[in-house]
């Protein structure tokens, strides 16, 4: 797969557990150590691999 | 001296510092549409951040998301999260806007989509969307001012002279200096507006004994609020599927915002830019829903949700003089989107409609001109939206929930974009057909509250309208040599600056 084909991939994945672990697997858990943490930490984990791909981009001329 | 006075001196030196920054992005203005419009495509990345962060957060964030978490608890979080991972997206569209924006000199997103399906209907088609679904999402901006000014000085001023001072100034930055002063006056209003929030947020929690003692206070006052689906009902999948989803594409359905990636002078910029908002948002949505929550434990009972921070800020805990400067600093927020909002549609009125359909051979200075006149006009309907909404009670005339009804409309040009920079057999009529069935479903079922299996209007705007892009576009002929000319360029140069 292209690193693009992965990109989107991690991308559904990510959408994935926002609806699967709040909602069905930490659904009556009534902490904040619970749906409020798992949803902080999901998006550090997007914000942060966001990072990793365009760090990478490099100057051109269009 | 009563609060009333000193909120009318805390506005005026906002208005006065706003206007001197405008005043100085004037003197650097030159001639031409893409100049106003766009800063000619030469903004550095610490600006271009900052104009991002103040366009997309808004009055939404410390009125709207704090209402809807004071309501319906961490399911709110969860959903302005979701948009925040929707942004995850911008590594694939940041740089293919950017690099066709530059190579082929786009002034709107719409007249990228006409160029890329050949066909002047698609922009149009794309443009009429944003001129209707933006008029709701402008007036919630001026709602928000409204609310808060009329909360914070305990009704001596009227909703409608918050929206007016809101409508003035947003008129006034878009329209001194066009992108320049729109973008400079933005950053000025981004640093203020997270400064205040993150400040009066650390006076409530300190108030409330610190980080554990008010998330020991939540769990043991409001547990049913920490979980979704929450145990009042507030939230159910669908409605979360429905709010998030509009959400999702914001950063591409949009208007306001997409036209934004045009705007780095540079790869650096660019980089700059996303990673100063991806920073900045996720710090602000966390202060926003916070600060929802301890609401919940410091003003209960309140029978409109969206009055949870005006109220909060009237309490004694908070002085007075920070409570006006939080006042300003969510009034930067509102008018920083609006004023970003009446920018892009009057560019969108001037180069989609008027010189794409009504007047090809117009000048460029004529066609500013129009542009220029389209701000007031959008304003004034944006004000006359605000003023009837914010009469209205419950959770569809809510701020956010209002808000991303109108982002439910805006996703209905999503798979035309999504075509237009992946899929070359999508086609004109493909694009137009599914942009208006999907937006006439959203309008009906938004108008009727009718909500089929549950489901929100977006989401059934879009479930139709994904298909309906594509079966058109398969029974219709595409522009093939523009397609691969178009997708071609892109592959080439996303392959020389690492992009994906």
């Amino acid at each position: 797969m292209t690193k693009s084909a992965w990109a989107w991939v991690w991308f559904g994945l990510l959408l994935a557990l926002d609806i699967a672990i709040p909602w069905f697997v930490l659904t009556h858990v009534e902490k904040m150590s619970a749906a409020f943490l798992f949803w902080t930490i999901w998006a550090a984990a997007a914000i942060a691999s966001a990072f990793i791909i365009f760090l990478k981009w490099r100057e051109v001329k269009p | 001296m009563s609060v009333t006075f000193w909120i009318g001196f805390g506005i005026a030196v906002y208005i006065a510092v706003g206007l001197g920054i405008a005043l100085m992005a004037r003197r650097q203005l030159g001639a031409g549409v893409s100049e106003f419009f766009l800063a000619n495509r030469k903004l550095g990345g610490f600006v271009s951040a900052l104009t991002y962060s103040a366009t997309t957060y808004s009055a939404f964030m410390m009125i709207g998301l704090a209402g809807l978490t004071y309501l319906t608890g961490v399911g709110a979080l969860g959903f302005e999260l979701t948009y925040l991972c929707g942004m995850f997206m911008m590594v694939f569209f940041l740089p293919r806007f950017w690099l066709v924006g530059k190579k082929y000199g786009y002034i709107s997103p719409m007249e990228l989509l006409s160029d890329r399906y050949q066909n002047k209907g698609v922009g149009a088609t794309a443009a009429i969307l944003a001129l209707v679904f933006l008029v709701p999402y402008g007036a919630v901006q001026l709602m928000g001012v409204g609310y808060l000014m009329n909360g914070i000085s305990g009704g001596e001023i009227p909703v409608v002279v918050g929206i007016i001072i809101a409508v003035v100034c947003a008129i006034a930055w878009s329209r001194i200096a066009g992108l320049r002063s729109v973008a400079w006056t933005d950053a000025f209003q981004a640093l203020l507006m997270i400064t205040v929030s993150a400040v009066v947020l650390g006076v409530v929690i300190n108030a409330l004994g610190g980080f554990g003692a008010f998330f020991g206070k939540l769990e043991s006052a409001v547990p049913g609020l920490l979980t979704v689906p929450t145990a009042k009902g507030s939230w159910n999948l669908n409605m979360f599927i429905g709010l998030a989803l509009p959400w999702l594409f914001f950063l591409i359905s949009n208007p306001q915002v997409s036209q934004r990636l045009f705007i780095p002078k540079s790869v650096t910029a660019m980089k700059q830019m996303l990673g100063g908002f991806l920073i900045f948002g996720f710090i602000y949505t966390l202060i926003s829903v916070l600060w929802g929550f301890g609401a919940t434990l410091l003003v209960p009972g309140l029978e409109n949700a969206d009055l949870a921070t005006p109220r909060l800020l009237s309490l004694t805990m908070i002085p007075t003089g920070l409570a006006i400067v939080v006042m300003i600093g969510i009034t930067a927020a509102a008018i920083s989107t609006i004023d970003s909002i009446l920018l892009t549609l009057s560019s969108v009125w001037a180069r989609d409609i008027h010189k794409g359909l009504i007047n090809p051979k117009v000048s460029e200075k004529g066609e500013l001109r129009v542009g220029q006149w389209v701000i007031p006009i959008m304003a004034i309907i944006a004000f006359v939206f605000a003023w009837w909404a914010a009469g209205k009670t419950g959770l569809d005339f809510m701020i956010a929930p209002l808000a991303s009804a109108a982002s439910a409309g805006l996703l209905m040009a999503v798979p035309t974009i999504f075509g237009a920079f992946f899929w070359k057999r999508g086609t004109a009529f493909g694009a137009i057909v599914s942009m208006i069935v999907g937006a006439i479903i959203v309008l009906v079922f938004q108008l009727t509250g009718c909500k089929p299996l549950g489901w929100w209007p977006g989401v059934w705007g879009f479930v139709v309208c994904v298909p309906l892009f594509v079966i058109v576009s398969l029974a219709t002929k595409p522009p093939r040599e523009k397609a691969e000319e178009f997708i071609g360029y892109l592959k080439g140069a996303l392959k020389k600056g690492r992009f994906i």
